[in-house]
């Protein structure tokens, strides 16, 4: 189905370009949709004018998750930033943990072992699924479809319990750390692993055959949302987002990192960027990650160092520099901005997450002409999570 | 839109099918995995409350508190952590930096409790029911946030300093001491163990920050000296060093040796001149010993103010340091750079001076209005065995001295030499280095009654002696020094089988089938030394209380005379840096004594 | 591969500051604020540098700026370019502005509400810029500025639980073993 473009009569524009959206000319209603709200992805809202069933504005606040990391961490050491920072992004932390980690190091010019990129590797795909998995139910639910949240949030929760017995925790592992990984794998945990792999695919299976090939949800998404290629970069945007509109945009192909140019796999991508394509592109990306964890697991090294040797982490000074380490998340492109200056503190660190500017931007313009149903499944499909946005 | 959309839902149906997934009773069900980050562990003995844990978590979630439990005691400041779980987010820092591997976490994850206040508790002392699980949160093996190997301090191979008296130790360089200096903690254990509470922790910090001149400034704040200690201090303070548990203690011993080598000598002398008092004051002190307890109060008097005569009956100043420790172990400019600093605050120190010969105690009461006795124990005690009142049977104490004072007598081919302690040590290694240098080899036989691992000497000065081709007898004591044609050729000795008695008396027992003579053309006594007070006079002699030959002193080193302190070895003892912080607490005690008799508060 | 056949091709067109490798793919150029405009729609045009990845401050109090940076991605280059901007920070914070770079990438407005909040530098055309981005009814001053002090903050709003009291291991020992000072 072809998108239709501006279908509405209001409102007009005004010769300096704004909208003339008269309140009280008793056409428009404002509507606020979150921030507790289950049509929302996490703690945001967005401030709809609509006119109907049409939204003519949207305006995405956020606010509700500001917890001061970047300033927290300009009082903290460089090891005591570590067990922070992976509570930026909450439901994807690893990423975090990654950036702050590798910025550090090239900073500080410390050599992380081999097998240490394996298993930060290994921790990321991980992470990618367990993000994906929670981006499907949400994506299902914010239609109505509460089904695919209940299967997806159980083979997630194998999938922590994996964290769990490797990393010591289930969300907030703070297992990477400056320096390289806290502990290798846990005896049995290739087995286990192939288990939890087995059970997502079945899953996976299960989605697609209830979700994708589903009458009502494509009625519902195809032609929705449509993200017109050309605006790509200049709106910032990245990762499935970008890839479902045709632009090939993966940081593990663009700008390998870790063990990635060691690993087989192509970027996956799809091209008629409505919220349908964007769902299928995290499909496809997640049976991508399960593909990687295999291969992972068969080549990684099993023996050999997993930290290099750090000095006195109490007294750990790095001298001037800034770096920008990024990485490919579930969402798109994460990085870490960070300069440093000498003393035992960092002087500025600055996250960059992929919802900064989808759910800011990209996703007021998109939610224009937009009826009210469809903005829960038009801003899940972008994928966002406001901790991101606001750290 | 096909047909198969319609249908292909309804394959969710299957579901109907299956088992649920929930766990029926998670609260048992549902253990936390083996290593999961739970709550806190502390084996409470092994933990010696450093603080290490407080200084890394980055929520301030840590207190160290008093328990009644533990009490302070060597290397242990009695406080335990006590976790604040409200602020605690479980990122276990606190298990990777412990520096005893003390603290853990169990996997654990529930606790229910109507009282807020419980959640900030512990470890170890207050019980809790996961304490003794073995399954949570260990260090992983070869994970470290501190360095634990020490850097290796360069030193003389036997073979390049078996033959002379140059300096064996090299000293850190920059490179090597901040390397060195990094791996500290700052915990600070060493402070209070250290007998005149050097600030340890911050003049390592000055070695990191590269101020060097600050750390002098704090090694002067308690010992003027700096030089000698950091070559031959018995360092207490590395046995309390937090890092020595897992690993090696942080060479303290040589990092001060490293600041003092950094600054040159003269801004030495001004640093350690920083808050002198300009006016002098109308009070003369009198001190008879020019070794570390007397020049150390000599210091700080002079600094404050007062008049200070050190009467010293050897040609030099430095005690014990100079005339004791041989040279290879600490080089006499070092000794004398050292003296000189404490010169200059305005020290008279008149060498070649005896009292009781060159000037009389009752002099130095009349001119003075406080005199310090620091006169060491500079005689050798003598075993008493048959053929030792021999001329060539002599003590260490007076060889040693007569090797400073630059004598190069002649020895013979063999020497035997009674003692396990660092005296005897001294001088075995002294007498090979000049059998040597006169006949190309050594020939020194040490014997000492107690067995090898419960000598006295220090492990290295074993080592080392041993090395540099000393032969070492454990249990064996001396029977008699034979003589033959009035002139010494062996020492006899009998294996000792024990030392001591039950109670713990001095008591050998001997088994007298082992005998064994040792060629000697000269036998060194090195079991003992006493301190000669025949100088004070039989009056004053009377008029002081005693204790075991050693004058009675109080805590503030002040005897029962209103006017004459004692310090040093002659009272306490063992080492440097006991009378080092004696020569303080003597110099604070006159002090105030000055301060009470002027009236003012 | 390196990022100096661009630096010269740069320099050779724009009066900017020194190159700072930090990676093969990664300099860093400092360059005067009347410059700024021009070298981006150069980088965007003509280099391929389209994606805005990041517009940040940093806060050197110390020297009295506050340093501007704005990290740009070439994709088919594979390669970032950060320009640093320094501003007179005493100017800045009595209200000097800021030029907006919102009609080159839209989401600029977004990073400039952001800067606008946290550090007051006022971008005085972006979109939206005086809008509260992240904090509601805020009195203090830009608390992402060196000068605000989170823990004086802190202790003045809000009530410490009662309760918590530590002892230096080093002082307590000392006064555990030597009770009459040493």
């Amino acid at each position: 189905m072809a998108y239709q473009a501006d279908r509405s009569q209001y409102p007009s524009r005004r010769p300096d370009g704004s909208l003339d959206i008269d309140l009280s000319s008793g056409k428009y209603l404002k509507l606020w949709q979150g921030p507790q709200h289950p049509g929302i992805t996490g703690n945001m809202s967005v401030e709809l004018t609509v006119c109907g069933d049409e939204v003519v504005e949207g305006k995405t606040h956020v606010g509700y998750l500001h917890r001061g990391f970047e300033k927290l961490m300009e009082r903290r050491t460089f090891i005591q930033c570590f067990p922070i920072v992976c509570r930026i992004c909450v439901p994807e932390p690893d990423f975090n943990e990654y950036c702050y980690a590798a910025a550090v190091e090239e900073l500080a010019g410390l050599e992380v072992p081999e097998r240490a990129h394996w298993i930060r590797t290994l921790i990321l795909e991980m992470g990618r699924i367990n993000s994906y998995l929670m981006y499907l139910g949400g994506q299902a639910g914010a239609l109505g479809q509460g089904v695919i949240g209940q299967w997806t949030t159980y083979v997630r929760d194998l999938m922590l319990d994996r964290f769990e017995e490797l990393s010591g925790a289930r969300i907030y592992h703070m297992f990477i750390m400056p320096g390289g990984v806290r502990d290798g794998l846990p005896d049995g945990f290739e087995q286990r692993m192939e288990e939890t792999l087995r059970e997502i695919e079945s899953t996976l299976a299960d989605v697609k055959d209830v979700m994708f090939n589903n009458a009502v949800f494509k009625k519902r998404t195809v032609g929705l949302g449509y993200i017109d290629p050309a605006i790509v970069d200049q709106y910032g945007v990245t990762g499935p987002t970008a890839r479902a509109a045709g632009v090939a945009k993966d940081v593990r192909r663009d700008q390998p990192y870790l063990v990635y140019p060691e690993l087989d796999f192509e970027p996956v991508v799809g091209q008629d960027s409505d919220v349908f394509t964007r769902a299928d592109v995290r499909r496809r990306d997640l049976l991508m990650s399960v593909d990687l964890i295999r291969q992972i697991l068969a080549r990684m090294p099993r023996s050999g160092a997993v930290m290099a040797p750090l000095p006195n982490v109490l007294h750990w000074k790095i001298p001037f520099g800034e770096t920008y380490i990024r990485g490919e998340c579930s969402r798109g492109e994460y990085g870490y901005y960070l300069v440093t200056d000498g003393s035992g503190y960092p002087r500025r660190v600055n996250v960059r997450g992929p919802s900064y500017t989808h759910a800011m931007a990209l996703l007021e313009r998109l939610i224009v002409n937009c009826n009210i149903a469809d903005v829960a499944a038009l801003m899940v499909s972008l994928h966002t999570y406001p901790p991101e946005i606001e750290r | 839109m096909s047909l198969s959309d319609v249908l292909s839902p309804f394959s969710a149906w299957k579901n109907l099918f299956r088992d649920p997934v929930s766990i029926a009773d998670p609260l048992n069900d549902r253990p936390g995995a083996p290593r999961y980050r739970g709550f806190h562990q502390n084996d409470i003995e092994k933990c010696i409350g450093c603080g290490t844990c407080e200084a890394i978590c980055q929520n301030a979630a840590i207190d160290m508190v008093p328990v009644a439990e533990m009490a302070t005691k060597a290397g242990d400041s009695g406080l335990r952590p006590r976790i604040d779980y409200g602020r605690c987010c479980w990122c276990a820092l606190c298990v990777d930096v412990c520096m005893t591997s003390s603290l853990s976490m169990s996997n654990e994850y529930k606790w229910v409790d109507h009282d807020p206040e419980v959640f900030r508790f512990t470890p170890g002392i207050d019980l809790k029911h996961w304490d003794s699980t073995k399954l949570g949160y260990r260090r992983p093996e070869g994970h470290r946030l501190t360095g634990n190997e020490r850097v290796v301090m360069g030193e003389l191979a036997p073979e390049a300093r078996a033959d002379s008296f140059v300096e064996i130790v090299a000293g850190y360089d920059l490179e090597q001491a901040k390397l060195e200096a990094d791996r500290c903690v700052s915990c600070g254990l060493c402070v209070a163990t250290c007998p005149t509470h050097m600030a340890v922790p911050e003049y390592i910090a000055s070695i990191r920050d590269g101020d060097y001149e600050q750390g002098v400034r704090l090694l002067y704040q308690t010992n003027p000296f700096s030089n000698v200690c950091g070559r031959v201090c018995t360092h207490r303070c590395e046995t309390s060093c937090a890092a020595r548990h897992e690993g090696d203690p942080i060479a303290i011993r040589w990092l001060k040796r490293h600041i003092i080598d950094q600054v040159p000598h003269d801004r030495v002398k001004q640093i350690a001149a920083e808050g002198r008092v300009n006016e002098p004051s109308d009070h003369r002190v009198a001190i008879i010993g020019a070794g570390p307890a007397g020049l150390t109060a000599a210091f700080d008097l002079a600094k404050a103010g007062h008049g200070v005569t050190v009467f010293e009956a050897q040609p030099a100043p430095g005690g014990m340091m100079r005339y004791g420790i041989p040279e290879y172990r600490l080089p006499y400019d070092k000794l004398d750079e050292d003296v000189d600093v404490i010169r200059s605050m305005g020290v008279e120190i008149r060498c070649n001076t005896r009292v009781g010969e060159d000037i009389s105690i009752d002099q130095l009461r009349e001119q003075h209005d406080t005199v310090l006795l620091a006169i060491g124990l500079h005689q050798g005690r003598s075993t008493r065995i048959p053929g030792s009142e021999h001329q060539d049977v002599v003590s260490a104490v007076e060889l040693l001295r007569r090797i400073t004072l630059g004598e190069r007598f002649d020895v013979p081919a063999t020497i035997a030499v009674i003692g396990g302690g660092n005296v005897a040590m001294d001088i075995a290694r002294s007498l090979a280095r000049m059998q040597r240098q006169q006949h190309g080899q050594v020939g020194v036989t040490l014997v000492a009654l107690e067995a090898e691992d419960l000598m006295l000497a220090d492990r290295e000065e074993i080592d080392e002696a041993r090395e540099e081709g000393v032969v070492i007898l454990p249990s064996r004591g001396p029977r008699q020094c034979l003589i033959e044609r009035d002139a010494v050729t062996g020492l006899e000795t009998v294996h000792c089988v024990s030392v001591f008695d039950e109670q713990g008396r001095f008591a050998p027992k001997y088994d007298e089938s082992d005998i064994q003579v040792h060629d000697a053309g000269l036998v060194v006594e090195a079991i003992g030394q006493a301190a000669d007070h025949a100088f004070l006079g039989e009056s004053l002699t009377e008029a002081l209380e005693w204790e075991r030959n050693r004058i009675r002193i109080d805590a503030e080193g002040h005897t029962s005379e209103s006017w004459l302190w004692a310090a040093g070895d002659a009272v306490e003892g063992p080492d440097v840096i006991t009378a080092v912080a004696a020569g303080h607490r003597i110099a604070a005690s006159m002090m105030s004594a000055f301060a009470q008799k002027s009236g003012r508060a | 591969m390196t990022m100096q056949p661009l630096y010269q091709a740069l320099k050779a067109r724009f009066p900017i500051g020194e190159l700072t490798e930090q990676r093969p793919d990664l300099a860093f150029i400092t360059v005067p604020r009347e410059q700024l405009r021009g070298l981006l729609l150069h980088l965007r045009d003509q280099e391929g540098f389209t994606h805005l990845v990041l517009l940040t401050a940093v806060d050197w109090i110390e020297e009295d700026r506050f340093q501007l940076t704005y990290l740009l991605h070439d994709r088919k280059g594979a390669r970032d370019i950060g320009l640093r901007v320094m501003l007179p920070r005493q100017a800045v914070i009595e209200g000097a502005p800021m030029e907006s770079i919102h009609d080159l990438w839209p989401t600029a407005a977004t990073y400039q509400r952001e800067l606008r909040e946290m550090f007051g530098i006022d971008f005085p055309d972006s979109p939206g810029v005086n809008e509260d981005f992240i904090l509601e009814g805020w009195r203090e001053i830009p608390p992402y500025r060196r000068d605000f002090d989170t823990l004086k903050y802190s202790n003045a709003t809000f009530a410490p639980r009662p309760g918590r009291e530590s002892q230096d291991p080093a002082q307590y020992m000392k006064a555990q073993l030597y009770p009459d000072g040493a």
